[in-house]
């Protein structure tokens, strides 16, 4: 093995690409352990380098043979060591392949006749060198193995192993309570699994943990790609059928529920962090308590941090607890209350004199050169704008700090650079929300100034608003702050309050069921037949009245029945994981044409807005974003963004992810969507709501592409394997002018260069996972053909009355006097709630004009009444109290023709010219006969509307699909086009006011005792309803929602003066009538074309559904003594006919 | 998560030395899918879990060719040259063993008891 030998024959060349490749035809096969064009095998060649330099350098050191061991002098036994080292005695691999010999042996004989061949001993080198390399990578993973072990041996959970392995044996609900850090998320399952307990589920209540601990406890139990450990999100499962511990969330537990009661399925329950106290996990709870009666065999275990453990264990019969230290640093804590004169009032911006002095405090008593970075709670995303731009100010000028805020709007890659590393005498300074609190935990924190102070979402559910308050915080969670700065080493805690403040506070945080709105919760309670909600035991129960307001609301939304039973419509919304608006939205949709936009809207509502905020000001992004705004709402603007969207992906791929940036979108938002609306759209297929596609027919395609696209996914996957290897194991280090990223006040040129380039640093590094798991989901060529098309002004006005009635009874008045008002003073009334703004990330409050009313020629009717045919209101998904009451994503809708459509109550005076809604909006219309028209036609509309959906849903519930009778195309496509004549083309002039206090204590003339009902039928107009009096408002109770002649200016109801000469359009009738024999009349009288028995009034006919013959009664003429069946046009045409006798 | 399929747990290696225990796979020579790999001595064997590859194996210990001790191959509880042995043999015999071997051994005693001073 001397250098001699090996140089002087031949021109081989170890450098030489061609050389190489020799050497890869003998050892890296592609049947071969290591692969050429592997990254092993890239590996190997850069190892190769350093052994060959290694072992050179060695032999010119000369090498030291001498060994002067004393064989055996002491020693009895000779274990037969060879004499002279050789440190591949030091290596337990061997190569050996026959067939590489052989070559071998053949080429020597040949005596090299081509020079570039290689002889034996580079062969020799060669496997020496990957004998060396499979050692060395046997070491290193060996030594990531015993690191693992080791690290799991430190945590403080590691000695109470098989005390809890003990209790879970023995009892069938046990606590576990101990700090973040003390291991127990992700230690527990696997005591439990390495006990040979079987099929363990682990709730989280954040997806995101769901699938950082699966990878986490998969890696340590050395199962990566085992699928032993899974997990289960929304839109996303590794679970197989050899899973035997998933993670998943607590809402998709309660789904399994739902669809098992008894979850055989598993046999441990681990519910974590049960101390957040998030209302799925209340819940959940209540849900196993009872669930555990019936399965005995159950073993429950609650993990949470050590607060309220008595709450736990007592709920679960004193369950026993056991305790686990958290594993924490002493911490100083100094209490710094904020002096008065420093103390921000209402209105003003946080003064940031007082954290300013504790950045400065830290840079004066604490070298740079000893780490620690600093993390601080403000309450909102505002309070954190404005300390962040004081801190800049402080940051730029030292040089000491990076400032990074954190809150949960901020995207993706913003968030992640809390976890980045800070250049070596610099700290970064997180100022964050309570996120960091729990969810986000940040390691290197060695400072932590709590300001006290969280805002927290309620619900107020008189003016039916949610409501984001500012709130001190609770011991608990204070202490949960303080702990953040002892998690790698002693640490400091400011707190800006005094003791006796913190001794004030509550001890725990309100836990959220105590706060929010409860349709969901009773709505899945409803549909898991909990039986009444208001008797069911939670770990601490709602107020009664906060359940009440939710049946209620429920009531309303037509998802309970008058008894609170579950209507088929509520059966259905129980199941789609969205609020109870979305999931109308969505029956809706599935019932027209417009299934696509609807999916997109319903998806696009239920996630966070792509549209950054920090881009809003930015004046690229606004001219970038300006094609995407529709005026006509900002689900619209979601909708057009979504589809321009999923063209460019189409077309680019993930060139998307610049097409987003340039607009200040979050591009994970449109992912989630697009995940969201197909789950949305396999849901409404399983319910029958949809027709599923063809299978096969499109798709298919010749075998070549066939087999291409199968290339292309394994391919796919390979990358999003190696991606969620390297994933977390490497850590950027952050740069100075990081921070002023997300600042959008500077923008020097050099600073613009900089952050392009990081950008495409950024984009480079990380492949783009989301663009894979996209391809991997979704066909993209499949996705922009469906959502590709353009809606017409047709559809864009039935969409915007399907978001209406979905959103009922989420309703805004423009206030009379905006006209006068600057654009950003426009004020709105809701039903419950006055003085409303839009929210400045409204198309309505950028461009208000389109909410103009013109007002029609014909004077007024009053001060303040204008006279119009265009009023609009706006439909809104959210109310939302800040620092003023905010409605956001709004669309605008023709006031008339919507309310006529969706409104719970209608009243009505004699001659229908004064319409009251939902008892808050008044309407005065000009044209008697023109409203009536109008109210009858909204009427009939809805009456078959109603049809239609209840055979829609009829569908759905019939177990086979294809079953049920079905909903006829023609009739849909009748009612679509009726609807949008209706909403386009209503001309009809009238005003629009909300009623004052005072006029709504009159309104009704009130119970009429007296009152004869009129000869008529009127259960032909509204088929099914029995008209009666209306014991409270008086008048007529036509249908549910309509009362005819209750309002106070009411005249009698047969009041001769009514009668009006009326002909009829489509039959010969000439007749003077009043209201309500007129709409009757106009109800039941078609065109001629119309009567002829259509396919499906034939199928009516054989069905006898009530609603199906509707047009038709039975008729007992006194003259002929006869029962006919005629429709009612038919019967006033027979009585003439005896008139004329 | 079929109950039925109750597969059997996992067999664990457990070293006799520092109690470093892990699932192993296979024991012998040929692991599976290592080709022209061959081992010297029987092992216990794992799949690596920290190369994306699943093809690739990790060996996890073996046993002492004198004394039997089951071993990991952390350099702290055994040595591996031309056989295994465990830690407490290589200090029985350590005249033995080459002088490399021997300086190398005294070097990072000596760096351990600094470490905890
Ligand atoms: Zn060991
Ligand atoms: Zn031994």
């Amino acid at each position: 093995m001397d250098q001699h030998r090996r140089t002087d024959s031949r021109s081989w060349d170890w450098d030489n690409q061609h050389c190489r490749a020799q050497m890869d035809q003998i050892f890296f096969r592609e049947q071969d352990y290591i692969r050429a064009g592997s990254s092993e095998h890239r590996e190997f060649w850069s190892f190769f380098d350093r052994f060959q330099r290694f072992r050179m350098k060695k032999e010119m050191c000369g090498s030291r043979r001498e060994d002067c061991r004393d064989a055996g002098t002491k020693s009895k036994l000779d274990l037969g060591l060879p004499a002279e080292y050789d440190a591949r005695y030091r290596i337990n691999v061997s190569v050996c392949s026959r067939d590489m010999e052989e070559r071998l042996g053949r080429a020597d004989h040949r005596h090299r006749q081509r020079s570039s061949e290689p002889g034996p001993e580079e062969v020799a080198d060669c496997r020496l060198a990957l004998l060396h390399f499979l050692d060395f990578s046997q070491k290193q993973s060996f030594g990531k193995l015993s690191k693992l072990r080791r690290e799991q041996k430190c945590l403080p959970i590691f000695q109470y192993k098989d005390r809890i392995v003990e209790l879970v044996r023995r009892h069938p609900v046990v606590v576990v309570a101990g700090d973040t850090g003390c291991g127990k998320s992700t230690q527990v399952p696997q005591y439990l699994l390495s006990a040979g307990f079987n099929h363990i589920a682990c709730t989280q209540p954040r997806r995101i943990a769901c699938i950082s601990l699966a990878k986490r406890v998969s890696f340590e139990s050395l199962n990566q790609y085992g699928s032993k450990v899974g997990y289960q999100i929304r839109f996303e499962t590794s679970r197989t059928a050899i899973t035997k511990l998933i993670f998943l969330t607590e809402g998709l537990l309660l789904r399994q529920i739902q669809l098992e009661k008894t979850l055989e399925q598993y046999q441990v329950l681990i519910v974590d962090e049960v101390h957040e106290r998030h209302l799925h996990c209340d819940f959940l709870l209540g849900v196993l308590r009872s669930l555990l009666a019936d399965r005995p065999d159950l073993r429950l275990i609650l993990m949470s941090a050590t607060i309220n453990i008595k709450l736990f264990s007592n709920y679960f019969g004193s369950a026993p607890v056991l305790q686990v230290p958290g594993r924490l640093f002493p911490i100083q804590v100094i209490y710094q209350p904020i002096p008065s004169e420093e103390q921000p009032s209402r209105s003003e911006k946080l003064d940031p004199r007082p954290y300013l002095r504790i950045l400065q405090g830290i840079d004066q008593r604490y070298p740079p050169e000893e780490r620690g970075d600093l993390l601080l709670f403000l309450s909102g995303m505002a309070e954190i704008s404005t300390i962040q731009e004081a801190c800049q100010v402080y940051a730029t000028h030292t040089r000491r700090w990076i400032i990074l805020p954190l809150h949960s709007t901020l995207s993706i890659a913003q968030q992640d650079k809390v976890f980045d590393i800070s250049p070596v005498g610099v700290r970064k300074c997180i100022i964050s929300t309570n996120i960091a609190e729990t969810s986000v935990t940040i390691d290197g924190v060695r400072f932590v100034v709590d300001s006290g102070k969280v805002k927290e979402m309620s619900f107020d559910p008189k003016a039916k608003m949610q409501r984001l308050q500012e709130f001190w915080i609770s011991r608990a969670s204070s202490e949960q702050r303080k702990g953040r700065a002892g998690r790698t080493g002693p640490g400091v805690c400011y707190r800006l309050y005094a003791e006796s403040d913190y001794d004030a506070f509550a001890s725990y945080p309100v836990p959220e069921i105590h706060r929010v709105a409860l349709d969901s919760l009773i709505l899945q309670m409803k549909s898991m037949n909990l039986g009444d909600p208001l008797s069911f035991v939670f770990i601490d129960p709602p107020p009664a009245a906060s359940i009440q307001t939710a049946v209620t609301y429920l009531r309303q939304q037509g998802a309970l029945d008058a008894r609170g039973e579950l209507t088929s419509i509520g059966r259905l919304l129980a199941q789609l994981p969205v609020d109870v608006v979305i999931g109308k939205m969505l029956v809706l949709g599935s019932l027209f044409n417009l299934l696509e936009p609807v999916l997109t809207v319903a998806a696009a509502l239920s996630v966070q807005s792509p549209f950054l905020r920090s881009s809003q000001q930015n004046p690229d992004c606004a001219t970038a974003r300006q094609p995407l705004q529709s005026s006509h709402g900002d689900p619209f603007t979601l909708l057009n963004t979504f589809n321009a969207w999923v063209e460019v992906k189409k077309e680019r791929g993930s060139g998307s992810r610049k097409w987003c940036r340039r607009r200040g979108l979050e591009e994970q938002r449109l992912y989630e969507m697009v995940n969201l609306r197909r789950q949305f759209k396999e849901l409404l297929k399983s319910h029958s709501l949809v027709e599923s596609e063809d299978s096969g027919a499109p798709s298919a395609g010749d075998r070549g592409q066939r087999r291409e696209r199968l290339t292309e996914r394994r391919r796919l996957h390979q990358m999003k394997r190696q991606h969620e290897l390297q994933e977390g194991s490497k850590r950027k280090v952050l740069r100075m002018e990081e921070n002023q990223d997300g600042a959008s006040s500077s923008g020097s040129d050099t600073e613009g260069t900089r952050r392009k380039r990081k950008d495409k640093d950024q984009s480079r590094q990380s492949m783009d996972i989301q663009e894979v798991k996209f391809k991997l989901r979704h066909n993209v060529s499949e996705l922009q053909e469906a959502v590709g098309q353009e809606l017409t002004s047709r559809q864009q006005a039935l969409l915007k009355l399907l978001l209406c009635r979905g959103l009922y009874p989420q309703l805004a008045l423009p206030d009379t006097h905006n006209s006068t008002r600057k654009d950003s003073e426009q004020v709105f009334h809701t039903k419950n709630k006055q003085g409303v703004v839009i929210h400045p990330t409204s198309v309505f409050a950028s461009d208000p004009e389109v909410l103009q009313v013109f007002e029609d020629d014909g004077g007024e009717m009053g001060p303040e009444k204008k006279l119009s045919s265009k009023h609009q209101l706006l439909s809104f998904v959210t109310l939302l109290e800040t620092n003023r009451p905010y409605l956001s994503n709004c669309v605008r809708v023709p006031a008339l023709q919507a309310l006529l459509l969706v409104c719970d109550s209608l009243d009505t005076n004699a001659d229908c010219t004064r319409l009251v809604v939902d008892g808050w909006l008044e309407l005065q219309l000009k044209e008697q006969n023109e409203a009536l028209k109008t109210l009858s036609t909204a009427l009939g509309l809805r009456a078959e509307w109603e049809r239609l959906l209840l055979a829609q849903l009829r569908q759905s519930e019939v177990e086979e699909p294809g079953q049920g009778q079905g909903v006829s195309r023609r009739a849909l496509e009748k009612l679509s086009e009726e609807l949008v004549r209706f909403l386009l083309y209503t001309e009809i002039s009238y005003s629009l006011q909300r009623l004052a206090a005072m006029q709504t204590l009159n309104l009704y003339v009130g119970p009429q005792p007296d009152l004869e009902l009129p000869a008529l039928d009127l259960s032909v107009l509204f088929p099914g309803a029995e008209v009666k009096a209306d014991p409270v408002k008086g008048g007529l109770r036509v249908t549910s929602f309509f009362t005819y002649n209750c309002l106070t200016d009411s005249k009698d109801l047969y009041s001769e003066c009514l009668r009006t000469f009326f002909s009829c359009p489509h039959c010969d009738l000439y007749m003077p009538l009043t209201p309500l024999e007129r709409m009757h009349h106009e109800a039941s009288c078609r065109p001629a074309s119309e009567l002829q028995p259509t396919e499906e009034d034939a199928e009516r006919g054989k069905t006898k559904s009530s609603a199906a013959s509707s047009l038709t009664r039975v008729y007992h003429c006194d003259v002929c003594n006869e029962d006919l069946t005629l429709t009612s046009t038919e019967i006033l045409k027979h009585k003439r006919q005896h008139m004329a006798v | 998560m079929d109950q039925t399929t109750n597969d059997p747990p996992d067999q664990m290696f457990t070293c006799q030395l520092c109690g470093l225990s892990s699932p192993f796979t296979y024991y012998g020579q040929k692991p599976p899918k290592t080709r022209a790999i061959v081992l010297l001595e029987d092992c216990y064997v794992t799949k690596d879990p920290f190369s994306p590859d699943k093809e690739k194996f990790l060996v996890l210990g073996s046993t002492c060719s004198l004394c039997s001790t089951c071993v990991c191959v952390s350099p702290e509880c055994s040595l591996y040259y031309t056989k295994r042995f465990c830690m407490q043999c290589v200090n029985k015999h350590l005249e033995q063993f080459p002088l490399q071997i021997q300086t190398e051994l005294a070097k990072k005693k000596q760096s351990t008891k600094t470490a905890v001073s």
